[in-house]
């Protein structure tokens, strides 16, 4: 996934977890400088949660996470967006090393509960 | 529905939860604090007004110009956003501006922040001439 910092650099990597802070630890990161004319190889970094502006999500993690939380829980209810956020952006790599929750919300895992329930159903249309 | 007497909600449900839940599922503009817009549809949110874009396209308008790039799912950080707003699928295609390529529409932008920048230094200095601080920049683009 794709983080752009409020700085407008942009760290592109894996995801490896999350927290309900928004931080997030990445690897086998690729940072780019704001004005995209540096690039730097992080295997590893931690981002502040409070310094992000955006993520972006390829539409194809997505695919990929409904299709491991089937196959974990059949899509039980409550937890998804609560933690979780490891197995799904692992399974993208086909590693999962971790596999235990579904980790529908590797992305999601960072808004955290409340709206669980209305979430998870328009969010998976 | 409508005319069951409903529980006073607190005030500030009206500017952030009742108003984004009328927007769920909705086609926005969504305006950052860095100036950029994006355009997708809204799948979720929470308390911290985070959102949840489908479908995504930023949209570049410089001039009388402007052109759109695929930016796919697209979770926004709540604090960033400036404005959003619901689009009138009615009226989208009458966007008054003109679709160009990407290409004239970036070497436009490039020139335009240039500018802006050349403008923000000259600007920098003469206040400092003048013995004012001037303010940290916020803008990122």
């Amino acid at each position: 996934m794709l983080v752009e910092l409020k700085s407008g650099e942009t760290l592109n990597g894996h995801l490896v977890n999350c927290d309900t802070w928004m931080n997030l630890t990445l690897k086998e990161v690729i940072q780019t400088s704001p004005d995209g004319d540096k690039f730097f190889r992080l295997s590893e970094c931690y981002v502040r949660g409070n310094n992000i502006k955006y993520l972006r999500v390829p539409d194809e993690i997505i695919d990929l996470v409904k299709e491991s939380q089937q196959q974990h829980q059949g899509g039980s209810s409550g937890g998804y967006q609560s933690r979780g956020g490891r197995g799904g952006h692992q399974n993208q790599r086909g590693g999962g090393d971790r596999g235990g929750r579904g980790g529908g919300g590797g992305d999601r895992g960072s808004h955290r509960g409340g709206r669980g329930g209305r979430g998870r159903g328009r969010g998976g249309a | 529905m409508m005319d069951a007497p409903l529980p006073p909600l607190p005030p500030q449900m009206f500017t952030t939860s009742a108003q984004l839940l009328d927007l769920t599922d909705k086609k926005l503009l969504v305006s950052l604090r860095d100036g950029r817009k994006f355009i997708g549809v809204l799948r979720t949110w929470d308390q911290y007004a985070n959102l949840v874009l489908q479908n995504t396209v930023e949209r570049i308008i410089v001039d009388d110009m402007y052109c759109d790039i695929k930016r796919g799912v697209f979770i926004v950080r709540g604090e960033n956003v400036l404005l959003l707003g619901e689009i009138d699928l009615d009226k989208e295609d009458f966007f008054p501006y003109r679709l160009a390529p990407h290409k004239e529409v970036f070497a436009r932008q490039l020139e335009v922040q240039q500018e802006k920048k050349r403008k923000e230094k000259t600007h920098k200095k003469k206040l400092l001439q003048l013995g004012f601080e001037t303010e940290t920049e916020v803008t990122g683009l």
